[in-house]
């Protein structure tokens, strides 16, 4: 059985940098990885997805809808984009911040009752989906690290305590060695590091993880 | 990416995007000259090539255009030299004037040419299949559906491309360019780069009128002897089972249908034939696979090209067979396919149920009515931003056709700006613009990036001049290729691998051509800018104004280089009398409204500095942050 992440946010966020630190990790681990990846049309701001599959069965490199075992949201309102793509009863690890698209706020602009999605009625609707979802406080954690671009870091962090999750801690650690430029690698292993223990906190109360 | 696995002179394996395996297996295969204009899915092979220029000796141009870019690899493969070039299918549009004569003459060393279609026109302007070029134009086509099959036909291209002098093209699709996966790395042995005597080679590569007539017969044996070949090729094989169901597909689609077997239960109970040559197809080894069938399934994206081939093999072969695919209304030409629909495509010619993913994405449609589009847009700091805050100021109460063409700037047609009469290809906003001067009564504004200047708009522009055509031509000079990853081009000082190259002056151009009005702007200098671009706008006859500022992402790429600080920008709300100037019609990521105030605020994070709202604030309440966040 393969185990499926589906990997969402805004471009810029770092998404392919984390799917390269995990693809790298697969390698080390002897592990079998596929993904496809779809970067828009725009650099930044636009939705950004990665499709990343762990195992020997994983043929396609698109999962199918309700397959996946986990999103991962480096924004908030992209883990509602593309929830089709979870199975029910799967996880979300989802962060905290949400970035309003300018279409959004021209809304708001122009309808003075107009209001923003927000965080609560993004994760009541993915309660309907599933019991399990987890918000992140990514950027604050990152700040944490020293380096507000390791959101990214945090989230691998987070969900490599599953007990599912099919890659040991050193081959995550030493592929963000790898990985990452080499001056902020410290702060990415802090972000790591830190991305860990808040899940103990907030994700490890919905599903089961590994032992500490 | 990880440059270290590219370059890396290891066996060992390695997680590889597809295009970067690409690379990776002509660097195997010791290429000697690339060539490129950039374009996706392909831009990553040539980043990959400009990173690893350094560590390498060979030649690396980032060319004009297409054609440009092929004809340098023919050049080099005419000495002997192997040369592989990369590009969209759209772009092989343009390089095809050179493909189709490149199979009359032939080559020497090894040439390869990657092609990518673009199934669901990801990042494209049509879902054109490239894949009939190969049969028209008579050379060999290979498709990979993995990162590693990728660079294992890329080696093998080059074999064949020197064993029949023929050109070989590597068809890929956005999923398999897209795609990572583990690689298996083969040592990398390179031979010095050396100057060929020309003198010593004695051949020619012409052809015309009876040269022509002589090399089309051939070319026609050459496809004869490839087909034999390719009938033992160890790019198609049969995954065989006890039964008379069986499946013929090729590219990312084979990973679909391995996909769609595992879900429905099938894995050991359906025959698959898989395809990587598919042209020269491997005819016997289709008729040996389709005899005996009840039914057969095509699965391939776009159009029916090996679906017409099985109907025509099958006539003879197995006429009783029934044939499921596009023709039998179980699949589309339209839109790429994903595992939800082969399942149901499979499921539907078995008579067989299929897990419902209709109601999954219903279901999930239901969750989603509150959620906000999130269309591709401006980055911060975007220069396009600031053309845009003056150019629709000018051509308010201006009756005009709009003109778009291909390059970021093609995002005005998305909202909330919505704002294009038309956009067709590379440089046809000009083209465009030459034919509805002459036949409407409104103002034609057409709008072209640099890049695409230089690719395909300055004949029209010469047309216009000759011509007397009267339209007004932007010019949005944001020195890269930005678009594709900003890729150096011929508005920079830079060439491939970020050597210095000479900067072609498109001001130069435009008045050395006898354009009278040329004007230069600051892209940052919304206010001012609205004069220029009306007095333009106003002009009785070709006028240009270079809109003229670097791609945000590349100058904070030079900044960090230069180690400069990007200082955000921020609402100082005491100031801020919510005239909303810094947002209307602005529209920068940046901005969000407070609902608590209802005043703007800049995401500081976000924020490229880059001053424009701030310069259109009439409150001066958009300040610029004073030290570092």
């Amino acid at each position: 059985m393969s185990f499926d992440i589906f990997l969402c946010g805004v471009g810029g966020q770092g998404l392919v940098l984390l799917t390269s630190v995990i693809g790298n990790a697969c390698v080390k681990a002897g592990k079998r990885a596929i993904t496809g990846e779809m970067y828009g049309l725009s650099q930044r701001s636009g939705t950004v997805f990665v499709h990343m599959r762990v195992g020997d069965d994983a043929y396609s490199p698109l999962i199918p809808y309700g397959a996946a075992d986990v999103i991962i949201a480096l924004e908030g309102m992209e883990a509602l984009r593309y929830v089709e793509f979870l199975k029910k009863g799967g996880i979300i690890l989802m962060n905290k911040r949400l970035m309003h698209p300018p279409i959004e706020t021209s809304k708001l602009l122009k309808d003075k009752q107009a209001k923003y999605i927000t965080i609560d009625e993004i994760v009541s609707k993915l309660k309907e989906w599933t019991p399990n979802v987890a918000v992140v406080d990514g950027l604050s954690i990152a700040k944490e690290s020293g380096n507000l671009n390791a959101e990214n870091t945090v989230f691998l962090g987070c969900i490599s305590v599953l007990k599912d999750f099919p890659l040991e801690e050193k081959f995550i650690r030493e592929s963000i060695s790898q990985v990452v430029p080499e001056k902020s690698i410290e702060q990415n292993l802090k972000a790591f590091e830190l991305g860990r223990k808040s899940a103990y906190d907030s994700l490890c109360k919905l599903v089961s993880c590994k032992q500490v | 990416m990880v440059l270290r696995d590219v370059v890396a002179n290891e066996k060992r394996n390695a997680f590889m995007l597809c295009n970067e395996a690409i690379v990776r297996g002509a660097l195997e295969s010791d290429v000697k000259v690339v060539a490129f204009y950039p374009g996706a899915p392909t831009s990553e092979v040539l980043d990959t090539f400009n990173d690893a220029v350094g560590s390498f000796d060979y030649h690396m141009e980032i060319a004009t255009n297409e054609k440009v870019a092929l004809e340098i690899c023919a050049g080099a493969s005419f000495a002997g030299i192997r040369s592989l070039t990369a590009m969209k299918s759209v772009g092989t549009n343009v390089a095809s004037d050179a493909l189709f004569v490149l199979g009359y003459t032939g080559v020497r060393g090894g040439l390869v040419l990657v092609m990518a279609d673009d199934p669901h026109a990801h990042s494209s302007q049509s879902e054109q299949d490239g894949r009939f070029f190969a049969p028209n134009a008579y050379i060999p086509m290979l498709e990979p559906s993995t990162a590693q099959e990728a660079k294992d036909m890329v080696k093998r291209a080059f074999e064949i491309s020197e064993r029949h002098r023929v050109p070989v093209i590597v068809r890929t699709v956005t999923r398999v360019n897209h795609q990572s996966g583990i690689v298996r790395l083969d040592g990398i042995d390179r031979k010095e780069f050396r100057r060929v005597k020309w003198r010593e080679l004695n051949e020619e590569f012409t052809t015309l009128g009876e040269g022509a007539r002589q090399k089309k017969l051939k070319m026609l044996k050459r496809a004869e002897e490839l087909a034999t070949e390719f009938e033992s090729s160890e790019f198609n094989y049969v995954r065989d089972a006890p039964s008379d169901f069986g499946i013929i597909t090729s590219s990312v689609s084979y990973l679909y249908v391995l996909e769609a077997l595992k879900i429905l239960g099938l894995e050991s109970k359906a025959k698959v034939l898989k395809l990587g040559t598919t042209y020269p197809l491997p005819k016997n080894l289709i008729r040996t696979f389709i005899k005996g069938l009840a039914k057969v399934l095509i699965v391939e994206e776009l159009s029916p090209y090996l679906e017409r081939e099985v109907y025509a093999l099958a006539k003879d072969t197995n006429p009783a067979v029934t044939i499921y695919g596009k023709w039998s209304g179980t699949f589309s030409e339209a839109w790429e396919y994903n595992p939800n629909l082969v399942v149901k495509g499979i499921a539907a010619a078995l008579g067989m149920s299929a897990p419902d993913y209709d109601s999954i994405v219903d279901d999930a449609k239901k969750l989603k009515v509150a959620l906000p589009d999130r269309y591709p847009t401006f980055c911060a700091g975007c220069p396009h931003r600031g053309t845009w805050a003056a150019l629709s100021q000018a051509l308010k109460n201006k009756p005009h056709y709009f003109s778009n063409d291909i390059g970021c700037y093609s995002m005005w047609i998305y909202p909330p700006i919505s704002h294009a009469d038309s956009s067709l290809c590379m440089g046809a906003s000009v083209g465009v613009a030459n034919g509805l001067s002459n036949v409407i009564e409104e103002r034609v504004v057409a709008v072209v990036g640099d890049s695409t200047f230089y690719h395909a708009a300055i004949p029209a522009i010469m047309n216009a001049v000759h011509n007397g055509n009267k339209f007004t031509l932007i010019i949005l000079d944001n020195s890269v290729t930005a678009m594709t990853g900003q890729q150096p081009n011929f508005s920079t000082d830079f060439t491939a691998g970020w050597r210095q190259g000479k900067k072609v002056s498109i001001e130069n151009i435009c008045r050395a051509i006898g354009i009278e009005f040329v004007e230069i702007v600051d892209s940052y200098d919304a206010k001012k800018n609205i004069d220029v671009f009306k007095r333009a706008l106003d002009f009785d006859g070709l006028s240009i104004v270079i809109s003229r500022r670097e791609c945000a992402l590349y100058g904070d790429r030079n900044k960090r280089r230069k180690g400069e600080a990007i200082i955000p920008f921020y609402i100082d709300t005491e100031q801020c009398k919510k005239a909303y100037v810094c947002m209307r019609d602005f529209y920068c990521p940046c901005y969000s409204i407070d609902e608590t105030d209802k005043k703007p605020r800049i995401a500081q994070e976000q924020c490229d500095g880059c001053s424009v709202c701030s310069k259109l604030c009439p409150f001066v309440a958009v300040k610029r942050t004073e030290v570092k966040p």
